[in-house]
C-alpha cells in the first residue's frame, strides 16, 4: 500500500489524484483542499484515505496532515503552496515531495528572476525586459519607449495582470500608451497589492507574436522528462475574442507533438527547459524535484521561446495528458523522489484529445457573481459518451450539494483518433452541466474544431517562415538596425 | 448605403472614439455624405456627428476627445441627410436609451411603425425605437434582438449601443449585406462591415456574422444565436465595386474576385492586338491587371486623380458626379497617344462617365482605337435594399445593347461581363447570391 497526500483543489488535482488512483501499488489517497473538490473527495473516499479541509497553502497545515496520516509522500498540484516553501517544509521534516522547493519555484514564482537567468545562461528562446521596483520608473520608461511590450507583474499572481499591447499603428499609439499607464499603475496597485515576497513590481518585456504551447515535464533535477504537448485557449470568448481566463479549454495530440508544431521545435523546446532546471540548481544550490512546464511560443526571432515557466502542471493541459497516462503515475513519483527519473520510461495512449471548461458567467472578471451556485453534473451521461469529467472550482457541502467556487466549474475531457474528433466528443456532453438555479454557464465550442486548428496550423506555418529566414541569414538571437548618425547596431535579443 | 463599425472594449481603461474614427476612414468608401461616433462611459451615451468626409466632421481634436468610453459604434452613410439628429447612429432616449446604425433597407418599414404603434418617420429612428421597446419589454438584449429581428424584413447589418453598456449586432437572413468580427488580443472585439477595418485598426479577422445571427457584447459575455434561419442571398454588387479590394466578406477576398474577373472578361471578350490595357481607378485596377496578364497585353497606368479620392457613382447629383469623375479621371497622354487601347471599368450606369473618359482619350489623348470592358453584367434593376442604383429609366443597359452603347461612348468594342462569368469569379452558388440589379429578380427577404 502507498499512501498520498495530494495537495490542492483544482481539475488538474482532480486529474492528479485520478491517475495516482489508477496505481497498481494499492494506493490511499488524502488530500488537504481549501474547496471540498466532489471529485477529488469521491477518490480519497474509494481509496479509504481522508480530505482535510484546510489552507493547502500553509506549509505546517500541509506538515500536519502529511504526519497525521503517515503518508509516503506528498504531491503538490498547484504553485502557491510551493512559494510558501511547503516543499522545503517537508523536506525539513524528511516526508518526500513531488513539488519544487522554493527557490526552484522562483522560475515560476519571478518573472524577472527567470529571465535573469536566461540572459545569464544565455540560454536561447528568452527575451529582452526590464524590471522595475517602483511604478514610477516603469511609467517613465513606458512614456520614452512607445514599442509593443508585454505588461507583466513581476510576480506570478494566478495568471492575472498581463498585457500585452502591440503598439503598431502610430494614429493609435497615444490611446495604447494610457493604456500601459493604466495598466502599469493597475499591476502595482491591483494585481501585485497582496504580494510582499518579491522586490520586483512590474516587468516590461518585448512583445512577441506567434502560436503557443505548453511544454509539461517531470524532473527528478538530472532527468527531464517531456510529456505531450499541449495547447490551452486563453480567450473567453469563441473565435480567440474575450478577455484573458485561466484557460477555456485544451488540444493535444495525436501522440507527442501538436499539428502545428514540429519534431525539431519540440526537442529545441525540450533543450530550453533541460537547459533552465540545470541553471537554477547552479544558481540556488538545489535539485528540482517534481514538475517544471514551459509556457511556449513558436516566435519569429527564436522560434521556441519561453513565456513563462510553471512550476507545476497547467491547468487545464494536465487533464490533457494524464488521462492518457499508461505508466504507473506513483511510480513516477518515487523516481523523482529517489533521483533515478532516468529508468522511468513515460507511455501515454497514442490518441488526441480536448478538454473544454464550463465557467460560470461573471468569470473571469467578476467572480464574485460567479460564485455561490448550486451546481449540477450528469456524470453518468459524460462518461456514456466516453468523456469524462474533472471538477474544478467547485465545493462539495456535507449535505451532498455542490456549490461554485467563482472560477471554472469542471473540465470535461475526451479523446479520439483526431482532435476535432475529440472535440466533437467533449462538446455533446456540455448539456450535462448547468447551475440549478439558472445562472449562466458558458464554455467555448471552437475549441478542438477543424476550423482554429487550420488557424492555428496557419499562423505557426506563418511564423516559422520568418524564424527560418531569420536563422538563414543568422539573425536569431539578434536584431540588426541602421540608425542614421549611429550607424549599424547589433542589438542582442 | 453605408458602413457600420462597433468596438468593444474588454477593461475600462480603454478610450475607443480614436479607433472608431479610422475605422470610420476605413470604410469611408461605403458612404460619404454623413457619419457619426457613439460611445458609453458607464453613465451616458455621447455623440458626435455630421454631414462631410470622416476627417472634415471630425477636424478638431477634442472632438474625439470629449467622445470618452471604452465602447463605441460609429458609421458612414451615402444618404444625405438634412436633419443632424438624423444621421446615423441615430439614439433614442426612452423608453431605453439606444443608438443605432445600420447599412441596409427596411421593406416593411411603414406597415410594421403601424402595427407596433410607432410613429415616426425616419427609417433608423424606427429600429430604433423598435428596439428599445423590445428591450424593456424583455429586459434582456438577445430576447429584445430575436423578437425585432422576427418583425422587420429586409436587408440590414446593424449594430447597437444600449444605455447600460451592451453592444447588440445583427444580420438579416439573407445577409444582403456584408458584416465581420474580429478582435484584439485580450482586449477588444470589434464588428465591422468590411474586414479591412480590422487591418487598419490592428485587430484580427476572424470571420463573418452569419446571416441571421445575433452578437450581444455584455460585460460578463459575448452570446451568439443564430435567430433566423440562414439562406444566404449576398450581394454580388459588394464584389465589383463596393467593398474594398483588401476586405474578404463572405469568405471570398475582393481582390481575388476581381483578379478572377479580368481573366473572365479576358476570356469572354479579349481584344485582338490590343495595345495597353488602362483601368479606370480604383475599383477596376484588379480588373485590368488580370486582363492584362491573362491576355499578355501590356498593361499601362491611363489616369492621375485630382484632389480627394471620392466615389463619383455614389455622389447625389449628377453635376457632382461629373465633378468627380472629371477630377478623378485625369489621362496620362504618354500611355494613351497612337494606342489601341483596352479600357476596362467596374460599371455602366447612364453611360455618362464612360464617353466622357472615351471622348477624352480618342479626341485629345490621340488614341488609336478605344476597347471597353465592364467588369460587371448589364445593370438593369434599382436596388430595394438600399445598394445606389438609379432607377430603371436612367440605366443605359435597360435600353441599348452592346453595339448601340459603343456608339453612344464613342468605342470601337463595348462588352459587358455575363452573369455566368461573374457567378463563377465570385465563387458562391448563384442561389446565395443577390444579382437582383443585374437580373431584375430579388430575393423576397421574409422574416
Amino acid at each position: 500500500m502507498v499512501k498520498v497526500l495530494l495537495v490542492g483543489e483544482a481539475a488538474r488535482e482532480h486529474a492528479i489524484a485520478e491517475a495516482l488512483c489508477r496505481s497498481n501499488h494499492n494506493p490511499k489517497l488524502y488530500a488537504i483542499m481549501r474547496l471540498n473538490n466532489p471529485g477529488i473527495a469521491s477518490l480519497c473516499k474509494a481509496t479509504n484515505g481522508e480530505v482535510i479541509l484546510g489552507n493547502s497553502q500553509d506549509p505546517k497545515a500541509v506538515v500536519e496532515a502529511a504526519k497525521k496520516f503517515r503518508v509516503d509522500f506528498v504531491f503538490v498540484g498547484p504553485e502557491e503552496p510551493l512559494f510558501h516553501g511547503v516543499s522545503d517544509e517537508l523536506e525539513r521534516e524528511g516526508i518526500p515531495c513531488v513539488g519544487a522547493k522554493r527557490g526552484c519555484a522562483e522560475l515560476e514564482m519571478s518573472k524577472a528572476f527567470m529571465r535573469r537567468l536566461m540572459w545569464k545562461y544565455r540560454i536561447p528562446g528568452r527575451l529582452r525586459f526590464k524590471a522595475f521596483k517602483n511604478v514610477e520608473d516603469a511609467v517613465a520608461y513606458i512614456h520614452e519607449y512607445a514599442e509593443s511590450v508585454a505588461l507583466k507583474p513581476a510576480r506570478q499572481a494566478g495568471g492575472k495582470g498581463v498585457k500585452v499591447i502591440a503598439d503598431l499603428q502610430a494614429y493609435l499609439s497615444q490611446e495604447k500608451a494610457h493604456v500601459k499607464e493604466e495598466h502599469t499603475k493597475a499591476i502595482h496597485e491591483k494585481y501585485m497589492k497582496d504580494y510582499t515576497d518579491i522586490e520586483d513590481r512590474i516587468l516590461i518585456e518585448e512583445r512577441v507574436e506567434g502560436p503557443e504551447y505548453t511544454l509539461q515535464t517531470f524532473t527528478d533535477g538530472r532527468t527531464v522528462k517531456p510529456l505531450p504537448l499541449v495547447q490551452d485557449n486563453k480567450n473567453a470568448f469563441e473565435m480567440d475574442i474575450g478577455p484573458e481566463t485561466g484557460g477555456m479549454g485544451s488540444i493535444a495530440g495525436k501522440g507527442t507533438f501538436l499539428p502545428f508544431i514540429t519534431r525539431e521545435e519540440f526537442e529545441r523546446s525540450v533543450e530550453i527547459v533541460r537547459r533552465c532546471v540545470r541553471a537554477v540548481e547552479k544558481e540556488t544550490g538545489e535539485k528540482y524535484k517534481g514538475i517544471v512546464s514551459g509556457q511556449m511560443m513558436c516566435t519569429p526571432s527564436w522560434g521556441p521561446t519561453i513565456i513563462e515557466f510553471y512550476s507545476r502542471l497547467g491547468d487545464p493541459e494536465a487533464v490533457n495528458v494524464l488521462p492518457i497516462l499508461k505508466t504507473d503515475l506513483i511510480e513516477v513519483c518515487e523516481a523523482i523522489i529517489d533521483e533515478r527519473l532516468n529508468k522511468v520510461k513515460l507511455e501515454f495512449e497514442d490518441v488526441a484529445t480536448v478538454v473544454k471548461c464550463i465557467a460560470p458567467k461573471g468569470y473571469p472578471e467578476e467572480r464574485n457573481l460567479a460564485k455561490g451556485h448550486p451546481v449540477h453534473v450528469d456524470v453518468k451521461s459524460i462518461e456514456k459518451k466516453g468523456c469524462k469529467v474533472y471538477f474544478a472550482s467547485t465545493d462539495l457541502k456535507p449535505d451532498g450539494k455542490i456549490f461554485s467556487g467563482g472560477s471554472r466549474l469542471v473540465e470535461i475531457f475526451g479523446k479520439g483518433k483526431t482532435i476535432p474528433e475529440a472535440g466533437e466528443k467533449v462538446e455533446a456532453c456540455i448539456p450535462y452541466v448547468w447551475l440549478e438555479d439558472g445562472w449562466g454557464v458558458f464554455h467555448r465550442s471552437d475549441i478542438g474544431s477543424k476550423q482554429l486548428l487550420e488557424r492555428r496550423i496557419e499562423q505557426a506555418n506563418l511564423i516559422r517562415a520568418v524564424y527560418r529566414y531569420r536563422a538563414k541569414k543568422g539573425l536569431i538571437g539578434k536584431t540588426i538596425e541602421w540608425i542614421p548618425k549611429r550607424g549599424k547596431i547589433v542589438l542582442e535579443t | 448605403m453605408g458602413g457600420v463599425v462597433g468596438v468593444y472594449g474588454f477593461s475600462k481603461e480603454w478610450r475607443m472614439a480614436r479607433f472608431i474614427y479610422y475605422s470610420l476612414l476605413a470604410l469611408q468608401h461605403r458612404g460619404q455624405e454623413n457619419c457619426g461616433i457613439v460611445t458609453f462611459n458607464g453613465e451616458t451615451l455621447n455623440y458626435y456627428k455630421g454631414s462631410g468626409f470622416v476627417d472634415q466632421v471630425f477636424s478638431k481634436p477634442e472632438t474625439l476627445e470629449k467622445l470618452q468610453g471604452w465602447i463605441g459604434i460609429g458609421s458612414v452613410s451615402s444618404i444625405s441627410q438634412e436633419n443632424p439628429e438624423k444621421i446615423q447612429p441615430v439614439i433614442v432616449w426612452e423608453p431605453i436609451p439606444i443608438a443605432l446604425c445600420y447599412d441596409g433597407k427596411i421593406l416593411n418599414f411603414r406597415e410594421l411603425a403601424e402595427k407596433e404603434g410607432i410613429n415616426c418617420e425616419d427609417e433608423a429612428e424606427f429600429l430604433a425605437r423598435l428596439f428599445s421597446v423590445e428591450l424593456e419589454k424583455t429586459g434582456k438584449p438577445m430576447e429584445a434582438i430575436a423578437s425585432f429581428m422576427g418583425k422587420v424584413k429586409g436587408a440590414y447589418s446593424l449594430i447597437a449601443l444600449t444605455g447600460r453598456g451592451e453592444m447588440v449586432v445583427a444580420r438579416d437572413r439573407c445577409g444582403v449585406k456584408p458584416l465581420t468580427i474580429g478582435s484584439f488580443g485580450f482586449d477588444y472585439g470589434v464588428v465591422a462591415s468590411e474586414s479591412c477595418v480590422m487591418d487598419v485598426i490592428g485587430a484580427d479577422f476572424k470571420n463573418d456574422i452569419q446571416p441571421g445571427e445575433a452578437y450581444i457584447f455584455d460585460e460578463h459575455s459575448i452570446e451568439r444565436r443564430q435567430v433566423l434561419k440562414p439562406n444566404p442571398r449576398f450581394c454580388a454588387f459588394e464584389y465589383v465595386y463596393y467593398a474594398r479590394p483588401d476586405s474578404i466578406i463572405n469568405g471570398k477576398s475582393i481582390y481575388e474576385v476581381r483578379m478572377k474577373i479580368g481573366e473572365e472578361l479576358a476570356k469572354e471578350h479579349r481584344v485582338n492586338g490590343g495595345e495597353v490595357v488602362l483601368g479606370v481607378p480604383e475599383t477596376a485596377i484588379p480588373f485590368a491587371v488580370a486582363y492584362s496578364n491573362k491576355t499578355r497585353t501590356p498593361l499601362g497606368i491611363g489616369f492621375v486623380q485630382t484632389g480627394r479620392r471620392v466615389r463619383s457613382a455614389i455622389k447625389p447629383t449628377e453635376f457632382e458626379r461629373i465633378v468627380g469623375v472629371q477630377l478623378k479621371l485625369n489621362p496620362i497622354r504618354a500611355a494613351i497617344a497612337g494606342k489601341k487601347v483596352v479600357l476596362v471599368d467596374d460599371s455602366v450606369v447612364r453611360g455618362t462617365t464612360t464617353k466622357n473618359t472615351v471622348n477624352l482619350m480618342r479626341n485629345k489623348m490621340g488614341a488609336k482605337e478605344v476597347h471597353v470592358r465592364i467588369g460587371s453584367p448589364r445593370l438593369i434593376a434599382q436596388c430595394p435594399f438600399g445598394t445606389d442604383v438609379p432607377p430603371k429609366d436612367e440605366l443605359i443597359a435597360v435600353h441599348l445593347n452592346a453595339e448601340e452603347v459603343s456608339k453612344v461612348v464613342g468605342a470601337d468594342t463595348f462588352h459587358w461581363l455575363s452573369l455566368k462569368g461573374l457567378v463563377r469569379s465570385i465563387g458562391i452558388p448563384r442561389k446565395n447570391l443577390c444579382l437582383g440589379c443585374f437580373t431584375g429578380k430579388y430575393p423576397v427577404l421574409a422574416g
